[in-house]
């Protein structure tokens, strides 16, 4: 039971947590930052005066209406669907790999990877918008060639953490893969 | 997220390492460099510049540099690569506009190259063609960032028609400050001093090099009841193709036991097509189409002659190739061809019909008489001329020599472009110089250097690559993904 603090590739922190649950199982959870309130200041101000501009020119009440559903109706979208509080990566040796990302409003999603599927979990590099950054990800095994990889599932897709932090998720892993 | 999927080591058909590179005295100077080589053209594209780039980094790895490569993407093939020996290739995502050329707007290019130059510790950025944008492109960031930069030419231009005038007003802006020049030949570098209105003393000539033991003679696949004329080259104006056509249906005529074999694409394939057809030469004259680099050997060892009709090359690498498996060369003499051979392996003619089926007939008439020089000489004349190994060892000095020198600061860089470049270019290309100035500041208040992780090296002095125990914990996972991780 540990609390680490590291960033994410935009220099925000974040922080991992693992859980020893036993020698063949443990969990990983990395927290990124809250939303913060300045932020959701800065956005309700941006779109209000926006509004308030057009309602100047249309004089239409309207736009203040709509400007106000705008604004909750994508707060609420932002924090139900893009917006993750959490996520966390549960290995159990022999059993399978478990992904599960919560989101600000409390929605979870799970997937679950059995172990027969799973090639390997490793570091692996990609272009993402216009940076080249480390990623964990888990290869899956193709059924029709044994040596290749059908494809692969990114881990920690929302907080992006850095490479020092993935590499200690990484060898943790390795240690219960190699034993099963 | 993209996916991108390192593909573990690609296996490439040319040598896997530098050929016959002894280990021990193979480490001359002390110092290592962080090296990442830029052009447009890499594999899979296949050609010239991208086998120079390949064996020129498989040399200077194997010296105990860190080299890098950073190509457009080919394709589906985007993102990360290892190739042999832990070469990496970055295959950034930009668009391509013509003939695997990306599109320039000297900025879009910055943030990614930024990136590899940030993460990898590049010290000394080397582009390579002078066709390729995306080179001039990094050669741009990387003096903004105050990188050591190095450029190789390997074509000629002319001074003449439009495009060239603007090319050529381009390499002034582009090559006026960057630190060194690598020609191929020393008409490249003739051409090149003029195009680019370049200080001599800053220009050295390596010329390139082939892989002897890629290349090796085999009589035995020779038809001793007929002549075989090689030709192996792009099926495209340049190299001289409508020359090609007019030669086939002479000779042919002439001498009957006369074949040709002829590998390569190109737009100019019509050409040669139309005349097999004219002519009724279909069982004389093959056609090949693309070869593979390791099939161009099989091609070569059974012909007698090779010929090459281009009009304009800078340092012909084809003819090297042709001579290494003992084939007798006739060539034309452009550019920098007439240095490459000496005399006695090579018959150089002008580039028109008649003085090629001229410089022909004679070939062939001492390979009736057999007065030609056996291939086995000939190949072992040619292994010494040009090794990758010479070539790695020249390039090194260079790089030496430019890690010495300062990178100019923003102020000094903006008075060369503006009294080198004319007052109009000069001026504009200055602005430009600014402007990325700017965008990099911007970019590095958005993402500082210090936000971005440091690649693992898989090449150089701190090398992760191959070392037997950190590779371990994928052992019983088979080898496919090796990790570079586990420490």
């Amino acid at each position: 039971m540990e609390d680490e603090s590291f960033t994410d590739i935009s220099g925000k922190p974040v922080s991992l947590d693992c859980r020893n649950h036993s020698n063949f199982c443990r969990e990983f959870t990395v927290s990124s930052a809250k939303i913060s309130i300045g932020k959701v200041l800065a956005y309700t101000c941006c779109v209000w005066l926006l509004a308030y501009a057009v309602f100047w020119v249309t004089e239409n009440t309207a736009v203040l209406s709509s400007a106000i559903l705008i604004t909750l109706v994508g707060m609420t979208l932002h924090i139900h669907f893009v917006k993750v509080d959490h996520e966390s990566l549960l290995v159990i040796g022999s059993l399978g790999i478990q992904v599960s990302s919560s989101y600000a409003s409390g929605r979870e999603t799970t997937t679950f990877i059995e172990m027969n599927k799973i090639k390997d979990i490793v570091i692996n590099e990609a272009i993402y918008m216009q940076q080249i950054i480390y990623y964990l990800c888990v290869l899956l095994k193709d059924p029709s060639d044994p040596e290749g990889a059908s494809s692969v599932v990114p881990l920690f897709q929302s907080s992006k953490p850095r490479l020092d932090c993935l590499v200690k998720v990484y060898k943790s892993c390795q240690e219960i893969l190699s034993k099963c | 997220m993209h996916q991108r999927q390192r593909a573990g080591a690609l296996k490439k058909s040319s040598s896997q390492k530098c050929p016959e590179a002894p280990a021990d005295n193979f480490r001359g100077s002390t110092k290592k460099h962080s090296i990442c080589m830029v052009s447009d053209f890499f594999y899979p594209n296949m050609g010239g510049v991208e086998s120079h780039i390949y064996q020129l980094s498989q040399c200077l790895i194997e010296k105990g540099h860190k080299v890098v490569v950073v190509t457009h993407a080919y394709g589906r093939r985007k993102g990360v690569r290892y190739l042999t020996n832990g070469l990496k290739v970055y295959y950034l995502p930009l668009q391509v506009m013509y003939n695997q050329s990306t599109a320039t707007t000297c900025f879009h290019s910055l943030p990614l190259m930024r990136c590899v130059f940030v993460r990898e510790r590049i010290t000394v950025v080397h582009a390579h063609s002078s066709f390729s944008a995306m080179a001039h492109d990094s050669l741009f960031h990387a003096k903004t960032m105050g990188l050591n930069t190095v450029f190789t030419d390997h074509s000629l231009f002319g001074f003449a028609d439009v495009s060239s005038v603007l090319t050529n007003k381009l390499l002034t802006v582009s090559l006026c400050d960057t630190n060194h020049i690598i020609c191929v030949s020393y008409t490249s570098k003739e051409n090149t001093v003029l195009r680019a209105a370049l200080n001599p003393e800053i220009v050295s000539v390596i010329p390139n090099a082939v892989d002897p033991t890629d290349f090796t003679p085999d009589p035995s696949f020779r038809r001793d009841d007929r002549i075989t004329i090689v030709v192996i080259s792009r099926l495209v104006y340049r190299k001289g193709i409508d020359l090609l056509g007019g030669i086939i249906p002479e000779l042919c005529l002439k001498y009957p036991d006369l074949h040709f074999l002829i590998g390569g694409e190109g737009p100019k394939r019509i050409v040669l097509e139309e005349v097999r057809e004219k002519y009724q030469l279909h069982d004389r004259v093959r056609l090949l189409g693309a070869l593979e680099h390791k099939d161009v050997r099989g091609v070569l060892v059974q012909g007698h002659i090779f010929l090459n009709t281009s009009l304009t090359e800078a340092f012909c690498m084809a003819i090297v190739e042709g001579a290494s498996c003992g084939l007798q060369v006739v060539s034309t003499r452009v550019g920098g061809i007439p240095e490459v051979l000496p005399e006695e392996l090579i018959t150089l003619c002008e580039p028109t019909v008649r003085s090629l089926c001229a410089g022909l007939e004679t070939v062939i008439a001492r390979q009736r008489v057999g007065s030609l020089p056996p291939p086995e000489s000939i190949h072992s004349r040619v292994r010494t001329l040009y090794t990758w190994r010479n070539v790695a060892e020249r390039t090194e000095k260079v790089y030496d020599r430019v890690s010495t020198e300062e990178v100019l600061p923003l102020d000094r860089r903006l008075l060369r472009l503006r009294s080198h470049c004319g007052p109009v270019a000069g001026s504009v290309f200055a602005f430009m110089a600014v402007l990325d100035f700017l965008f990099l500041l911007l970019l590095q208040w958005l993402v500082p250097d210090r936000v971005m992780d440091v690649a693992v090296d898989a090449t150089g002095p701190r090398s992760m690559w191959g070392q037997g125990s950190s590779i371990k914990l994928n052992a019983t996972k088979g080898a496919a993904n090796p990790d570079l991780f586990g420490e």
